[in-house]
């Protein structure tokens, strides 16, 4: 588990000076654009512009590792469970059958294994783009974007008090499972059977609950004095005004929408196999 | 001087105001810092799963989402589950499952129709059995909405394979309703008494 919810890393790129709207809006477009398409030549464009995007904002590869990592692991499992459980999956996109390698109940075919690769390209895709929105967004600025794409202020502000809060409940949670340990009541595997210890994750629950219920209290106490929600709008301390280059971007997003979508509707329908 | 409720029998009564549950559909500060903190709570206690399926997880998470569905109704819990779910899979999984994410808050909000039922109030340890039986039905037809909700949008969205997401969707299922009757269940149950005995003290003049 990361120690805190900022993923933020400081830095001066072209990525970081861009308004956090208009971050938000391309890893929109961008996750749209990946879900129109089954076809490895779109991921792979895609892919390489993400990695491209990401070497010119300059994060330090040790920060995001984990979360490549973790998404690699990911995609990897679920080939192959989709090559165990539905080993032939591939013939029902193409139409074809080139039997690969025996499992004993089924066969592989090419066809799936080719279908697992584009899948696991069109999860990857994902990828560079989340990790360049998320290490170069400072989650206040975040909000004070959120709000200029028209979010109510209210939700903007939710938004930003559970980033700013995720550190500390990780922290009292830790706190409640310590001290349950010491009782004896831990959750860990050396703590008894299964049934056991979800016992014991239940006691965790309402001291949790009840923890939360009072940072509600105190945290709304502290806005409502400071006068929030008296008006109907709001500025932000973090708030940044968007500059030409931003509305280039957003240009761009746009164009790329579009040739996403007449590329779908004119070109590359379903899935694309070569062989 | 008598505060409140006597217990679970004589709850019907509505005193002036201090029974009345602000509507779901007013934003007050209060209802803006319960999401915010309901979401961080959600994405706080998420990356703790036990793996059981296919990239599936038994996360003890939906346990709060019953819960702060339960005390805040619907529309706090859809998004405190959609924001908790989201910020979680940018801190864990490198990608946002939006389907999934969208998944969270249909759950919530389907455990949070309990809030509308008129007499039902757990911060002041109202809580009848008829409530746990409406509780668990929401609940339940709230995973499954959800679940099938997020298994029609990978295989429309992500392109996979229908058999190896039904699969995933009954799995996650059963697990996400062990949780709730498990832990959820019990812990709204837990909070509603232990605020009736609060509510039976009196003050001695």
């Amino acid at each position: 588990m990361s120690k805190s919810s900022s993923l933020y890393v400081d830095g001066d790129s072209f990525f970081h000076r861009m308004d956090g709207a208009v971050k938000l809006v391309l890893l929109l477009v961008w996750t749209a654009v990946t879900f129109l398409f089954l076809d490895l030549r779109i991921f792979v464009v895609l892919l390489v512009a993400g990695i491209s995007m990401l070497l010119v904002a300059r994060i330090p590869i040790k920060r995001m590792k984990f979360l490549f990592w973790m998404l690699t692991l990911f995609t990897l499992m679920n080939s192959i469970f989709i090559l165990l459980i539905t080993p032939r999956f591939g013939s029902t996109l193409t139409g074809s059958n080139t039997p690969l390698i025996p499992l004993g109940y089924d066969t592989i075919n090419v066809e799936t294994l080719f279908y697992v690769l584009t899948l696991s390209l069109k999860y990857l895709t994902l990828c560079p783009i989340t990790l360049l929105f998320i290490f170069t967004t400072h989650p206040s600025r975040f909000a004070a974007s959120l709000n200029k794409l028209g979010v109510p202020y209210k939700m903007a502000y939710a938004v930003s008090i559970a980033f700013r809060y995720i550190p500390d409940l990780s922290q009292e949670f830790r706190h409640i499972l310590n001290a349950m340990q010491m009782r004896g009541l831990g959750i860990s595997r050396g703590d008894g059977n299964l049934k056991q210890r979800m016992r014991n994750l239940s006691l965790v629950v309402v001291p949790l609950l009840q923890s939360s219920l009072q940072h509600i209290e105190s945290v709304s106490d502290a806005m409502d004095l400071r006068g929030f929600g008296t008006k109907p709008k709001r500025t932000w301390y973090m708030g940044t005004r968007a500059m030409r280059s931003d509305k280039i971007v957003v240009l761009l997003c746009v164009l790329l929408l579009t040739v996403g979508i007449v590329l779908k509707l004119q070109v590359v329908q379903g899935f694309w196999y070569p062989l | 001087m008598n505060t409140g409720i006597q217990g679970s029998g004589s709850s019907g009564e509505c005193k002036g105001g201090f029974l009345m549950k602000p509507s779901i559909w007013k934003w007050s500060t209060r209802t803006v810092v319960t999401i915010g903190i309901g979401a961080a709570l959600y994405g706080a206690t998420s990356w703790i799963g036990i793996p059981i399926a296919p990239d599936t997880q038994l996360r003890p998470a939906i346990a709060l989402l019953a819960i702060f569905g339960a005390l805040f109704g619907p529309v706090v819990g859809f998004i405190a589950g959609f924001i908790g779910h989201v910020i979680n899979d940018f801190i864990q999984s490198g990608t946002v499952w939006w389907g999934w994410a969208l998944g969270s808050g249909i759950t919530a909000a389907f455990m949070g129709l309990i809030y509308l039922s008129k007499d039902f109030n757990p911060k002041d340890g109202v809580i009848k059995k008829k409530h746990l039986i409406s509780f668990i039905i929401y609940g339940v037809v709230g995973i499954f909405v959800s679940l099938a909700f997020s298994g029609l949008f990978d295989i429309y969205a992500m392109g996979e394979p229908n058999n190896k997401i039904v699969i995933q969707v009954i799995s996650a299922g059963l697990v996400n309703l062990a949780v709730f009757l498990i832990l959820g269940v019990p812990a709204v149950w837990a909070y509603a008494k232990r605020n009736r005995n609060n509510a039976n003290l009196t003050v001695e003049r």
